[in-house]
């Protein structure tokens, strides 16, 4: 059965419409306010972190760190109540927690306005006017909660399977409705959707325990868990923190496997088919190299089905999802691996090989699955697009995966750049090298005018000529100054570049 | 001093000019450490090498113009710049920087005239505002560095929190650093800013810290958008100075070379050392400038005959400052590249030998 996650209001029904629901189905409870209670007791002051959050939205390093640890227990919490039985989840935008994991029911609660205010005013023993102040700032601090925290819209339709006005159908009418719709084929279980979920929980143990560890609690780390395989990046200034990582996560149950990759950066790498054997690989492997990166392999696929994951019987359709390598295979089943899946591997352990791994995944679906399935506290240096598109004839794919780019781009707020131009970039080529030729014999040719003929140029700058031509020197100014900078800046660029110290 | 056209362009020799590339080599590496113009280091270097201090500002906004010009491009890619909120800075920043402008250049033409050197003047104002706003500056950034529990902490956000609380309309929304800010907030630290800027050359350590500090922006975003900013206030005050006859153009090319490959040195070391690290040599470096420079100003002080000493003492007063400054620079750059060549070997070390364990088992 679903993991229903009621998203609402305070004073708005939708704690009492969970409840209901939860009594109705039989299903365990569980709010944000346990959540909250956990997480001060694991010593996050989710007080702080939500005046943090909502009034002064800039986030710092110690408050990222605060609100990736308060994501984490979260989502320890909601995963583990749901995996000892059906669950009902009252709070904001706690189904943003499992993306990938489609046995979820997301609803959302729209509040009698009327008889929420009257709550207000009768629980707090304000005026109308006050309890209408207090609802439109606590309102106004909750959307910005979850727009910080999870990088999404709270009032956006588009998050949520069902919206249930309250302005006009009763509280028992919605939760004898959503007891029918919970049983619908949609949000049943798959051995994918459950795998997914196990792996969340993977994660948020991991980061848990890392954040509880006084050894690597003011240590910079990404966690990603796929397979039972926990990658975790740290920074390169931290470096004394890699031998301890594994005493501190390695007995959790489902770790099979850790990976502790040194990374100063993250490239993420969306392709369709990956191929360790292909030359994209050793670009994207060098680039990383140099700028001492970890890279995270996106296997993506559009169409969601079988290219990047191979067949997945258990996707309901029209609900994309997100899987970890083998989805919807049971461990009790013997692994039968697609091609695609072959390669996503062999890649993913070639890139172990190299010191470079940052994980991976793949993801079929809408390109929100991309975003969804992405750390949005992770600061990417670079995103690299491959081929994508694979079914489409060959215009479509490059128009289609031109305009994936620019939507990744502006998304994740990184650079985005196709595996072509990398190679491009990485390669010195004739044409290149004869425009740095180029750049240096005006850059020279600039210094030598400007230091054999000082006289005149100094004459121009702030002597006699200067006098009864005054706007010579601006002009000569705003010519040498940008284009000495603009093609020494090339020079130097490609010199660091051949020496492979970008 | 050796002096061409008016008192104005020093005689170039070429130890001087290996020295101006030094200045920029070293100027290039703490710039790219800390994210700033390297100004702070950069102008008083070349004042302490005889070269005017108006003339050392508007040569090096010049230089800062088209370094800017290259940085912001990697910075707006990034999606590190707020352009929305570059252009409300900017409206009053180019009328800090004619206004400093404007000051500089009648410091200077006013020099006493009756044997003082005509540009002691402004050389002591400059030095005045720098060792001003550098002492204050670099002594935060050292208590910083040094109270415990700072790694990681982050800036305060009281007075951001206390301006929001004021609600001065108009507010104005910037999507990209996702804030509302008052335009009675805005105008002034622009103002600040451009005046800083046109006047020492270090606008960016009044606009950085106002940005992150008042504004309450991520400090990538702060960093990308007084990148952007200093484009067209570089732009702006080079022009003004290049207009009142104060750019040197040679120094301009000469710090352009030693600087646009030491920048990519101090990036590098950012990857490497530790923010608390960072913090203390910046601050450290920042304070021994401002020595440096406060060792040279009974110089302009005797120059404007406000004091008097023997005049062969000016030798050992602005030798003592530049060897204050150029130890400074120098062992701060050392530091760093000692930094970025040990991290650069460990990482090669630690390169193929990922960790890779399986719980219960051998590592």
């Amino acid at each position: 059965m679903p993991i229903i996650f009621i998203s609402g209001l305070p004073f708005g029904g939708g704690e009492r419409l969970a409840r209901m629901l939860a009594q109705k189905l039989g299903y365990d409870y569980l709010s944000r306010d346990d959540v909250v209670a956990r997480s001060n007791e694991c010593g996050i002051p989710v007080g702080k972190l939500e005046v943090a959050m909502v009034k002064k939205p800039a986030v710092q390093e110690r408050m990222a760190r605060l609100r990736d640890r308060y994501l984490a227990v979260a989502t320890d919490s909601i995963c583990e109540k749901a995996a000892q039985g059906d669950l009902v989840y009252y709070g904001r935008a706690g189904h943003h927690l499992l993306p990938g994991v489609t046995h979820v029911m997301r609803v959302r609660v729209v509040p009698e306005s009327g008889q929420r205010l009257e709550s207000v005013m009768q629980r707090l023993k304000l005026g109308r006017e006050k309890a209408e102040k207090f609802i439109q700032d606590i309102d106004n601090d909750i959307r910005a909660w979850v727009h910080f925290v999870h990088g999404w819209e709270m009032d956006d339709p588009r998050r949520y399977d069902f919206v249930v006005n309250l302005e006009n159908v009763s509280l028992e009418n919605a939760a004898v409705a959503l007891c029918g719709i919970a049983e619908l084929p949609d949000f049943k279980p798959t051995p994918a959707s459950r795998k997914a979920m196990e792996e969340r929980l993977l994660q948020s143990r991991a980061r848990i325990k890392l954040a509880l560890d006084e050894r690597t609690a003011g240590a910079d780390l990404t966690v990603r868990s796929a397979e039972g395989i926990l990658t975790i990046t740290y920074m390169p200034r931290q470096s004394g923190v890699a031998s301890v990582i594994p005493e501190v996560v390695g007995d959790i149950p489902g770790c099979t496997e850790i990976r502790c990759t040194m990374a100063g950066t993250n490239i993420l790498w969306v392709q369709e088919r990956f191929d360790p054997d292909a030359e994209s690989f050793r670009q994207v492997n060098e680039i990383a190299r140099r700028w001492g990166a970890a890279v995270e392999l996106l296997g993506y696929s559009a169409s969601g089905t079988a290219e990047v994951g191979g067949p997945e019987p258990a996707v309901v359709p029209g609900r994309a999802s997100t899987k970890a390598y083998d989805g919807g295979i049971e461990d009790d089943v013997p692994e039968k691996l697609s091609e695609s899946e072959r390669t996503f591997r062999r890649t993913l352990e070639a890139l172990v090989r190299e010191g470079r791994s940052g994980g991976g995944q793949t993801v079929c679906g809408g390109r929100e699955k991309i975003l969804s399935s992405v750390n949005p506290s992770i600061p990417y240096s670079l995103v690299v697009v491959g081929d994508l598109f694979l079914q489409k004839p060959a215009a479509a794919r490059t128009r289609m995966a031109r305009e994936l780019s620019a939507w990744i781009g502006h998304h994740i707020k990184a650079p985005v750049i196709s595996v072509s131009e990398l190679g491009a970039r990485l390669r010195f080529t004739p044409a290149q090298a004869l425009k740095i030729i180029a750049s240096l014999a005006v850059v020279a040719l600039v210094y030598v005018v400007i230091f054999l003929r000082q006289g005149p140029v100094l004459d121009i700058l702030g002597g006699g000529y200067h006098k009864s031509h005054p706007w010579a020197a601006p002009l000569l100014v705003a010519v040498v100054a940008p284009l000495v900078a603009a093609l020494y800046g090339q020079v130097a660029g490609a010199l660091l570049k051949l020496i492979k110290l970008e | 001093m050796h002096v061409l056209f008016g008192d104005v362009f020093m005689q170039l020799t070429v130890s001087k000019a290996l020295l101006v590339i030094l200045l920029g080599f070293i100027g290039g590496i703490l710039s790219g450490f800390i994210g700033s113009g390297g100004a702070f280091f950069m102008t008083p270097g070349m004042m302490n090498l005889g070269v005017s201090g108006v003339v050392a500002v508007g040569s090096n906004i010049t230089h800062k113009f088209g370094k800017a010009l290259v940085g912001s491009k990697k910075h707006s890619q990034m999606g590190n710049v707020d352009k929305k909120l570059a252009i409300f800075l900017l409206a009053t920043a180019l009328v800090g920087i004619r206004l400093a402008v404007l000051i500089n250049s009648m410091l200077f033409e006013g020099g006493t005239g009756h044997g003082a050197g005509k540009s002691a003047g402004a050389d002591l104002y400059i030095s005045a505002i720098f060792i001003g706003v550098l002492f204050f500056v670099g002594l935060h950034m050292l208590r910083d560095a040094v109270r415990k529990g700072a790694e990681g902490e982050g800036p305060s956000r009281r007075i951001t929190e206390y301006l929001g609380r004021l609600n001065l309309k108009p507010v104005i929304r910037f999507p990209v650093s996702d804030v509302e800010l008052s335009l009675w907030v805005l105008l002034p630290v622009g103002l600040a800013t451009g005046y800083l800027a046109g006047t020492i050359g270090v606008g960016g350590f009044i606009g950085v810290p106002a940005m992150i500090y008042v504004f309450g922006i991520p400090t990538a975003v702060a960093t990308g958008t007084e990148l952007y900013l200093a484009v067209y206030m570089g732009a702006f005050g080079a022009l003004n100075y290049a207009w009142e006859g104060f750019v040197d153009l040679r120094l301009t090319l000469l710090l352009f070379l030693g600087s646009l490959i030491g920048v990519h040195v101090g990036a590098y070391g950012v990857k490497v050392v530790s923010e608390r690290l960072i913090r203390l040599t910046t601050g450290l470096i920042i304070i021994l400038c401002v020595f440096s420079r406060g060792v040279a100003v009974p110089v302009y002080l005797r120059e404007l005959k406000w004091i008097h000493y023997n005049p062969a003492w000016d030798k050992l007063f602005n030798g003592s400052s530049t060897v204050l400054l150029f130890a400074a620079g120098i062992s701060g750059a050392l530091a760093i590249l000692y930094n970025v060549i040990k991290a650069h070997a460990e990482r090669r070390k630690i390169h193929t030998t990922l960790l890779v364990s399986r719980p219960g088992s051998e590592t």
